[in-house]
């Protein structure tokens, strides 16, 4: 190489590199010399104050584009730390005139020491009473600000509350693991449901304004904004009319109800009763509130729906249809004659009624256990509980909900597992008829039945299906591939359908017939060990192409058709557009015993052989 | 390959005396460096003495340069043309260590960059890359000397830099990348390219960047903006620009003292131990120190470039111009960050920001710097593989005219 060039080259290099300091040079003089002084005030007194500007929270709306959750505008008042010049006057008087817990609000303010440039909340929606006096005694009051942010409401009260979920503040596990996305403390955060699940897609971005402000901490100059950018928009698959009438029907009765469209799996309506008003959480739920719900026994936090384990009575004897029409034990013509009891070598298991002659259809028609006994035994509890997880029993369903019970689907194996005991043939029988270890959420309920309804896919349940910008466009579509496939053959698929259009023309539920519209379903009544049986229905409608699958459960109060089929029929009717029918009289149900929440113990009290209607 | 260059190499190896290479050390390089590593302990103390635990940043800065030390005597040991005879080996391991990061890296902030070793820590190989890239273009372009007529010519080398910048850019490490790329004009301009192949280069830079700015993460693109206006400052970037401008502007002339920087402020500097130790320089020494700082560098600078100069061959020359390079653009970027002349994207202060790899390599750079400058011919003449002075000379038409 040319060592000319590359020595004259090194030279300009050398330049170049010069040059590049003497600008740092300049820099450096500008900012420490000529603005010195200017810096140094600001450093000295603290006059840089950056404020936060809460993003509005994406808003949800039901499947037809109406509002479920909302914002509105409200007062947070908080204090900042380094601006604080006499802390021990200061606070007391701001927690007094909050009405806040002076221990609470001391245990945050300590929190917020390690960063003191950043504002503490003490509490958020303050009544305007309230803001009048702070900002009255202002000058008293150095390091106490009064911003509006946006707070939560729920127009709807409790409606849906355990399918939207509610907020709470961000809690310091939490905050570790999300900092680097932008959390903060104090933020509220989904603690459950929608709100939860999706709290990427709501929560939007905070805005900051980052001021020059005077010793009383007001603005002087504003040196740098960012505007909020709000959350996006969570569309629901949830009917709010629909909704409302399944929590109507279910009225005060402690239970859950499920309707969900067969064909994709998206939610209609989701009711677990009894519920709780998650305006509640709107600011960050008191601690007396909390215990409240906490302690209740009816539990109303739990989310029936999706968290209840509950045994599933006759509604299981889909499964056990299946199972035996798919390995050819019966057809739907076979003969069985129910004396009203079955004799297992000297035990008897009773049935509700003796049914006489009848052939399989009838028999799933009158649910008549005699005949799922007797067919029990040839199938055996493996392929009993192959069957039933096929059908997406004993796992959980993946819906966008959190904290999903799995249910329990007992076969040998399992029993000797988890009870250390050996596997009877009554437990076969027990088995059959959904009693005994068997455990199952409405929502599995529904899943089981979507599969008959929709030809054998197994849905995967799912609560949004759209996440919009807040300008509309669509950034999101929610569409959950299918859990499964009931691999079943067509004539077993058609019995089936016949025998649960049976039910509801001639059979258990035939109360419930709705002119102009042909339902199909199964009842049942789940014998329990904390009283009353649940009752159980489960159905779907038109018979031709159901377009939606409708599961009702009430906790402890006798028989599937008398109390469960009339709120499914009275959700029917109102999706179809069908005039109501009254609804027979609800007692508020005696002393709720809760369900079972997938505790093997619970089902294995469980009497053996149960009577049902 | 490289047949130029073996035939002389091989017989000098070994046969020049330990003595004559001692001699032959640069201690104004040593001095400069061992002032830079120093003054970096004590503001790595200073910056984050406060903290619950005073002395652990500061233990794992010492622990990591007694190491890299230890390494860099070890360097000096051999002749560093072994190191350009394997420089295709260094190139695949420094390949296969930044596609690890990417799959089982740590993340960070939004960025994977670090990959663990369990107890002893972790490692971030995107800073022995800048040293990897640096010997792996030397050899690369000892070994085709040019004369480069024309901007295809270049291409092989930009082929060689593209592979690592997209690795790293997919971390994203959008800073690191960019260090590649000074380094990279700075060796081939050194090396010979024309000037306006390498404008041609930055054009077509700046003709793709629509492209790159899809690749950046969010993050990245706010930087970006609020560095191009600042008013838009989403959280946290414009304000840390605003909080270390008030920072270093505070220190004045002589600044508050050493230990002496407000603890507030501090807190308010975002990564005011890395990226952002400058600012509590500029605080706590003042305009004086922080122009000492920069007499420091050019110093450690300069003797890098005589090393360039003084080189017994290509490899040697073009490699301590790399380092130049790469020491010059972070100095460049980390300082202009502090006083908000350049985007914040995440460069360490050379020898003295806090962080085990970045220090490391550092000192490994020098240790390579030194190497060469030990290992130079006393008798200056063209030891270089290249072509006959004549045909250059006909290539480079700017500097003809210059003669």
């Amino acid at each position: 190489m040319d060592r000319g060039l590359f020595e004259r080259r090194l030279t300009v290099l050398l330049a170049v590199i010069a040059a590049a300091f003497v600008v740092l040079a300049i820099r450096l003089w500008q900012v420490q010399i000529v603005q010195g002084e200017y810096f140094l005030r600001l450093s000295e007194e603290n006059r840089l104050r950056v404020t936060s500007v809460a993003a509005p929270r994406g808003l949800i709306e039901d499947r037809r584009g109406r509002p479920v959750v909302l914002n509105r505008p409200a007062f947070t008042v908080s204090v900042l730390p380094m601006e604080m010049r006499h802390p021990e006057q200061v606070i007391p008087e701001v927690v007094r005139t909050l009405g806040l817990d002076p221990a609470e609000a001391a245990a945050r303010i300590a929190a917020g020491r390690d960063r003191p440039f950043q504002p503490v909340r003490l509490r958020r929606d303050v009544p305007k009473e309230i803001v009048a006096a702070i900002e009255e005694n202002r000058m008293d009051l150095p390091g106490v600000m009064v911003e509006v942010e946006p707070v939560r409401e729920y127009p709807l009260g409790p409606l849906g509350v355990h399918l939207l979920g509610y907020l709470g503040e961000i809690s310091d596990r939490d905050l570790d693991a999300l900092r680097a996305q932008g959390y903060e403390a104090g933020d509220l955060i989904g603690k459950d449901g929608v709100e939860r699940i999706y709290d990427r897609q709501l929560r939007g971005r905070n805005g900051q304004i980052q001021a020059e402000v005077d010793a009383q901490g007001r603005p002087l100059r504003v040196l740098a904004t960012t505007p909020a950018e709000p959350g996006n928009t969570v569309r629901l698959g949830l009917d709010l009319d629909l909704q409302r009438v399944a929590e109507e029907a279910l009225g005060t009765r402690v239970g859950a109800l499920v309707a969900m469209d067969p064909r994709d799996g998206s939610i209609v309506a989701l009711v677990s009763h009894p519920a709780f008003d998650p305006n509640l959480f709107a600011t960050s739920i008191t601690a007396a509130n909390w215990t409240q719900l906490v302690q209740d026994p009816a539990q109303p936090l739990l989310d029936r729906a999706i968290q209840g384990g509950y045994p599933m009575g006759s509604v299981f004897k889909v499964v056990t249809a299946t199972a035996a029409l798919e390995l050819g034990i019966v057809g739907a013509d076979s003969r069985f004659y129910c004396p009203g009891y079955y004799n297992l070598g000297g035990r008897i298991f009773h049935d509700h009624e003796a049914h006489g002659n009848l052939n399989f259809l009838e028999g799933i028609a009158q649910s008549c256990n005699v005949v799922f006994w007797t067919v029990a035994r040839p199938v055996g509890p493996e392929r009993l509980g192959e069957f039933a997880r096929m059908y997406g029993l004993g796992q959980k369903t993946g819906i966008d909900l959190v904290q999903e019970s799995t249910g329990i689907i007992p076969d040998p194996a399992w029993k000797i597992r988890t009870i250390r005991e050996p596997w009877y043939a009554g437990d076969t029988l027990n088995t059959a008829v959904g009693q005994g270890f068997t455990l199952a959420t409405p929502l599995q309920v529904a899943r089981m039945l979507a599969a008959v309804a929709n030809g054998g896919t197994v849905v995967t349940p799912h609560v949004v299906t759209e996440v919009r910008s807040p300008k509309g466009r669509v950034l999101l579509r929610i569409a959950p591939p299918a859990g499964g496939q009931v691999r079943i053959r067509p004539q077993t698929l058609s019995v089936l359908r016949a025998g649960l259009a049976a039910v509801v023309t001639h059979g258990t539920a035939a109360s419930i017939q709705i002119p102009g519209l042909a339902v199909a379903g199964k009842t049942g009544t789940a014998e329990n060990p904390h009283g009353k049986p649940h009752a159980w229905f489960a159905g779907y409608a038109p018979i031709d192409s159901p377009q939606l699958v409708v599961v009702a459960l009430v906790e402890n109060v006798g028989f599937g058709a008398e109390f469960a089929a009339p709120i499914v029929q009275r959700v029917f009717e109102a999706a179809f557009g069908l005039p109501l029918q009254p609804l027979p009289p609800t007692s508020p149900a005696s002393a709720p015993a809760g369900p079972d929440r997938g505790g093997p113990g619970a089902g294995a009290q469980a009497p053996p052989g149960s009577p049902h209607p | 390959m490289n047949t130029a260059l073996l035939p002389r190499a091989v017989p000098d190896r070994g046969l020049v005396p330990v003595k004559g290479l001692i001699r032959n050390l640069d201690f104004l390089l040593i001095s400069t460096t061992a002032a830079l590593v120093g003054l970096g302990l004590v503001m790595v103390y200073s910056t984050t003495h406060l903290s619950p635990h005073p002395l652990v940043y500061v233990r794992s800065q010492v622990l990591h340069l007694l190491v890299g030390s230890l390494v860099a005597l070890g360097l000096l040991l051999i002749d560093y043309r072994a190191l350009a005879s394997s420089a295709r080996g260094m190139y695949v391991i420094n390949l296969l260590l930044l596609a690890a990061v990417l799959v089982i890296g740590r993340s960070s902030l939004g960025a994977q960059r670090w990959i663990s070793l369990g107890p002893l820590g972790q490692f971030q190989p995107s800073e022995f890359a800048k040293l990897i890239i640096v010997i792996t273009l030397a050899k690369h372009l000892s070994g085709s000397p040019g004369p480069y007529r024309s901007i295809r010519d270049l291409l092989p080398f930009l082929g060689h830099i593209a592979l690592p910048i997209f690795l790293i850019f997919r971390q994203p490490d959008l800073g690191t990348a960019m260090v590649y790329g000074a380094i990279f004009v700075g060796m081939l301009y050194a090396g010979g390219a024309r000037r306006r192949d390498l404008a041609a280069l930055g054009v077509a830079g700046l003709v793709i960047s629509p492209v790159l700015w899809h690749v950046l993460k969010e993050y990245q693109r706010r930087r970006l903006l609020v560095f191009v206006d600042p008013a838009l400052d989403p959280l946290g970037s414009g304000y840390g620009i605003i909080q270390s401008k008030i920072a270093v502007g505070s220190g004045m002339l002589w600044g508050k003292g050493l230990f002496n920087g407000t603890q507030n402020i501090l807190r308010f500097v975002p990564e005011h131990h890395t990226d952002f130790i400058f600012s509590a320089i500029g605080e706590e020494l003042g305009f004086v120190g922080g122009m000492i700082l920069l007499v420091v560098f050019f110093l450690w600078i300069s003797r890098g470039l005589r090393i360039a100069t003084v080189a017994r061959d290509r490899f040697g020359a073009l490699a301590a111009v790399g380092i130049v390079s790469m020491v010059a653009f972070h100095l460049f970027v980390n300082v202009g960050m502090t006083v908000g002349i350049m985007p914040i994207t995440g460069i360490p202060l050379p020898f003295i920001s806090f962080g085990g790899s970045a220090l490391m390599t550092m000192l490994w750079a020098t240790a390579l710097l030194l190497n060469i400058g030990m290992r130079h011919q006393q008798l200056s003449f063209d030891t270089s593989p290249g072509p006959p002075v004549r045909v250059i000379r006909r290539v480079g038409g700017p500097e003809r005219l210059e003669e």
